[in-house]
Parts: C-alpha cells; structure tokens; sequence
C-alpha cells in the first residue's frame, strides 16, 4: 500500500511540475498572441535559447538562481530587438505572414544555436543542495523538482499580481480587449504591445532555465514544447489566460499519465484528446476563446 | 479569420476559363523542356533530381491549392506525402506485390481517409487555430512513423520495398527500376494532375473556395457550408499530397520519417512562396529553384537550417508574391 501512495504523490507532483513548464511557455505565447494578434513560433525556440543562456551562465561559475534572473532578462532584450526589427514591419499584414515569417525564425534561431553550442545534450549545474532527495510521508521525492515546483508557483503569482493589480497589466489586459478605447484614453498602445511582447519572451526564457534540469538541454527541445504549447492554447482557447491555466494542468496530468502507463505514443493520447474536446467545444474548455 | 489575405496579397484577377495565348505558349514549352530533358542531360544525377523536383512540385502545389485558393494554412503538408509513400510501401511489401496501380490507389486512398478525420477537427476551429493544429498532427504522424518500428521500420525507414513494372491494361510499359521510365511516369501524372487541378480551380467549386478565402462570413451569408468546403479543399489537397507520395517511394524504392520531419515541412512552404500564391503553376518553379539551391548549399554548409530560415524570412518581407507576383506585375495591362 505505501508503495501505492509513494506512486500517487509521483504522479501527482510529476503532472504538476509538467503543466507548470506548460503553462509558463503557452501563457508568454497567449499574452503575445492576445495582444498583438501575432502567433510566435518561435517561441519554442526562444524558450531553448533561455535553457542554453542559463546553461552558459551556470558553467561559467554563477548560482542557478542568478541565472534564473540574468537569462530571461538577456532573452527579453532579444525579443524586443526581434519585435523591432522582424514583427513590427508585418504586424498588419495578413496573419499567415506573420505565421511563415515566425516559422523561418525558428529555424534559423535553431540553426543559431547548434552553430553557437553544438548539437550535444547538455546539463545545467545545479547547486550541491538541490541534488538530495525529501521524505513526504511514504514517498520520497527529488528536491530540485520541488524547488522548480515552487518557483513556478511564484513565478504565477508574480504574473497573476502583475496583470492585476499594477497600472501596466491592467493596461495590458485592457488593450487585449479593446485596443481602440484605451488608444482613445491617451494611453500608448504600441508601448503595451511591445511590452507584452517582450513579457512572453522573459516568459519563454524562464521557463527555459527552469526546464533546463527537468529535460536535459538541446538543440531541438523548443520543438517539443512549441506543439505542446499549441496544444495547451487551442485547447484552452486562443487568447483565453484563464482556459490556458485548465488546459496546462490537464494535459499535464494526462501526459504524465501516459507516459507512465503506455511510454512510447503518449503522444498520440495527448492529441486525441484535443480532438475529443474540439469536437465537443471548439473554442475551448471555459468556452471565451477568439474565434480567428 | 474574417479576412486571411490582406495587404501585400496580389488581388484576385478575374478569372477566365481560358488560358491567354502567352501563358498557353509558356506552359507548352515548359512542358517540352521537361519531356526533353533526359535525352540531353549529361547525366542520371540530373535526371533523378529532376524527377524529384516534379514530385516536390506536385507537393508543394496542393499546398498551393489549400493555401493559396482556400486560404488554409498547413505547415506539414509533407506530412501527407509521407502518409502516402509508407502506405503504398507497405501495401507493395505486404499486399499487392505485383499490382502497381492498386498499391498506388490503395496508398492515396488511405491518405485521403487519413486525412478525413483530422480535417474534420481542423475545420471547426478558425484559420488561425487550424494552421497550429496541422502542426500537432503533422508531428504526430511524425511519431507514428518513428516509433512505430514493426510496420514503418522507426529510424531506419522502410526498405525492401518492390518495385514492380508499370503496366497498362496487361501492356508493359516501363520494366522495373528503369529511371528513364519513371521519368516520364511522373511526368504524365504530374502533368495530368497539374490539368486536372487547374481546371477544379477554375470551377464553380473553385470559385467557392475563393470566396472563402477572401472572406469567410460573406460566404456562409449567402449561403455556402463553409467548413464542408473547406474540409473538400483539405482533402483534395491531401489526396494530391499521397499522390505524390505514391510517385515517391516509387522513384526512391525507400522512405524514412525524414520526409514527415516539420524541417522538411518548411521547406514545402517556401517553395510555395518562392513560386507564388496562388498561381498553380508557381509552386513547380519554387520547388525547382529550392531543390537546385538545397543541393548546391548544402555541399557548401552544414547550417543549411539557418539560411532556410534566413530566406523564408527574407520572402515574407521583402517578396511576398513570389516568382510568380513577378510575372503577374510584368504581363499585367497597362491601365490597370
């Protein structure tokens, strides 16, 4: 029986520490998307270029948790420079321009980093500390998957008092609605669509640092995540934050699940599920996606 | 989606049943050139790839046709070649080992009923969510074919794959593995296809799909089942893309999961926007111009990826129209 219990409180801490990492990328992907109407492929991209920055942060003799800060910071500079220079002059062109034009820059950050890294794994440092292992009750349970498990935890809240309670998220949220009416209350709203940009970006980054110890660090890992995100966003609605904290939640239980019980096609369970729940509710779980 | 194409999208010129007499020339000659081309290459390095561009050709136009006529969006397409070359691979292998024509019929097929149910979850989100789903799927069959070791052979690929002799009604024509043979076999299909595919578009059926492109909620006010043309134009688009496929695994007697990779995937995209939305005929000069380049580049560099990416980007921003958009511009009347 305790051996029972150990598996549970595996399986439950496993899916939450999954649909944590879900749920940071896809919501950096959603608050990008809601307000500037543009879906970033190369998200997935950016989210490994956060894992190899605190990669090279850590190997260089920084604490993982001054890489934590310092790499989604370097990855927010690159995302407005990325906004400035590719998104900015095709943002009002058809939306499947901006669709090809993120896709070319996924394969070329993807390019960029096995020219800079290599196309070996790679392992981030983690502090002597986070290598032991805690008792809960019956279980035991490796101590860096907690520390991760809290971090994302405070990471949501963080970006939950963010979007609600300060003068820039409320903004922000406001613009998600109606661009026109905040434009109209003399509010800059090219700055708050730069801005959030720039939040999915650090977004993407930290969830990269964070992932880095879970998944072991390579070239490809943004893929993964990418269509795990997508997964995450239709299902939970585009556009939708609260449908989007639902849906990381469920598939990762239910990939957790999967793995544990069929390993190989987990996948593949994953997906018909998404088609179960298209089929039942096109725009989503709680039903307020955009319908674009 | 109300409006998918907006600005920088060439406006739809009005359609014409026939072909102008330039356009007619430029499509014989084209024509000519491929049927001559094996009889004056120097030699069968050439010869195979331009085989394989006509197959990439034919690919990357029912992408055209989805994307450029219905407006949808698919970042895998390759995906369904793929589906097409393992199914009439396995059916050579395990059923019909004599019988070409009912492998090929059998693989399409299969394709097309594929396709069917994943096209019918598509088409009832929007175009935005669409073009992620193809994503997700096109990696899930991805999977499928990697993992599934005992009927796709995972990494290694499929192989011993037989190649029997095309036959005519109980006439050989083309006797096994003769590359000569095959050339000419893509041809006529392609060519047939090609036909077949611009006379769709510039049916009453095409000219729905237009309207859905340009304007979605126009067209369900006046009456037409959008989703259900839609999902009419994902399946064509995919019965074309297991045509390939078919043609594929005949001329390579092998596939591997490389081909459904989403890397390959893009590269179908931008021979798309290389040739031109929305032309037909485009698309067949961006998979030649991108198959030429792939095979001089990638001598050169093994950061082949990047610079995919680097022009994709360079596409979108500076040449949207593609080859194609400059054609358009050089015989449009003046006047206009």
């Amino acid at each position: 029986m305790p051996q029972t219990i150990a598996t549970l409180v595996d399986i439950i801490l496993n899916s939450l520490v999954l649909g944590g990492v879900f749920l940071i990328v896809a919501i950096g992907l959603n608050i990008i998307y809601g307000l500037n109407r543009v879906m970033n492929l190369a998200h997935g991209s950016l989210y490994a270029l956060g894992a190899y920055f605190g990669f090279t942060l850590v190997a260089s003799g920084l604490n993982y948790f001054v890489a934590l800060i310092l790499a989604p910071v370097a990855v927010g500079l690159l995302g407005l420079v990325l906004e400035r220079v590719l998104i900015s002059p095709i943002r009002h062109h058809s939306i499947v321009y901006t669709l090809i034009l993120t896709y070319g820059l996924m394969f070329c950050l993807d390019g960029a980093i096995k020219f800079f890294w290599g196309v070996e794994t790679r392992f981030i440092r983690l502090p002597d500390f986070m290598r032991e292992t805690v008792g809960l009750g019956p279980a035991s349970y490796p101590m860096f998957r907690l520390v991760i498990l809290i971090a994302i935890a405070a990471v949501m809240g963080a970006l939950m008092f963010f979007l609600g309670n300060t003068r820039f998220g409320m903004n922000m949220r406001a613009t998600a609605d109606i661009p026109e009416m905040v434009s109209a209350l003399g509010i800059n709203v090219r700055f708050v669509q730069v801005g959030a940009f720039v939040l999915g970006c650090v977004l993407a980054g930290i969830a990269g640092v964070l992932a880095g110890p879970l998944f072991t660090v390579f070239p490809i890992m943004g893929h993964e995540m990418l269509i795990s995100s997508f997964v995450v966003i239709v299902i939970g609605g585009l556009g939708s934050l609260r449908g989007c904290i639902y849906a990381a939640l469920l598939i990762g239980l239910v990939q957790t699940l999967a793995e544990f019980f069929i390993t190989d096609l987990a996948m593949v369970i994953v997906y018909m599920l998404m088609a179960l729940i298209l089929a039942v509710k096109p725009r989503g779980l709680v039903g307020e996606g955009r319908f674009e | 989606m109300n409006n998918i194409h907006t600005a920088a999208m060439p406006a739809p010129a009005l359609k014409r049943m026939r072909a102008s007499k330039l356009n007619l020339l430029l499509f014989l000659t084209g024509v000519t050139v491929v049927a001559i081309l094996p009889l004056i290459l120097p030699n069968k390095f050439y010869l195979r790839l331009t085989n394989e561009i006509m197959i990439y050709g034919l690919l990357a136009m029912s992408l055209d046709l989805l994307l450029g006529y219905t407006g949808l969006l698919s970042f895998m397409h390759n995906a369904y070649l793929g589906i097409g070359a393992y199914a009439t691979g396995i059916l050579l292998i395990h059923v019909f080992p004599e019988s070409l024509w009912l492998a090929i019929i059998g693989g399409v097929l299969i394709t097309v009923l594929i396709s069917a149910p994943v096209g019918w979850v598509q088409v009832r989100t929007g175009g935005l969510a669409f073009a992620l789903l193809t994503v997700a799927f096109g990696m899930m069959f991805y999977t499928v074919g990697w993992k599934w070791y005992s009927l796709t052979g995972g990494d290694d690929g499929l192989m011993g794959v037989p190649q029997p002799d095309i036959t005519f009604f109980g006439i050989k024509i083309v006797s096994s593995g003769d590359s000569f043979g095959i050339y000419y076999f893509t041809l006529i299909i392609v060519l047939g296809l090609f036909l077949l595919t611009w006379r769709v578009v510039h049916s009453p059926l095409g000219a729905v799909l237009e309207a859905i492109r340009e304007n979605e909620q126009r067209a369900a006010f006046i009456g037409i089942n959008v989703r259900l043309y839609k999902l009419i134009g994902w399946m064509m688009a995919c019965g074309l893309a297991g045509v390939a496929g078919s043609i594929y695994i005949l001329y390579r007697g092998y596939t591997g999961p490389g081909v459904m990779s989403a890397f390959a995937g893009a590269g179908v995209l931008m021979m798309v926007l290389l040739g031109g939305m929305g032309s037909l005929w485009g698309p067949f000069l961006g998979a030649a111009v991108f198959i030429f380049m792939q095979d001089y580049i990638s001598t050169m560099t093994e950061h082949w990826e990047f610079f995919v990416g680097l022009v994709v980007i360079l596409l979108v921003l500076f040449m949207p129209g593609g080859l194609a958009g400059f054609y358009g511009i050089m015989t449009k009347p003046r006047g206009e």
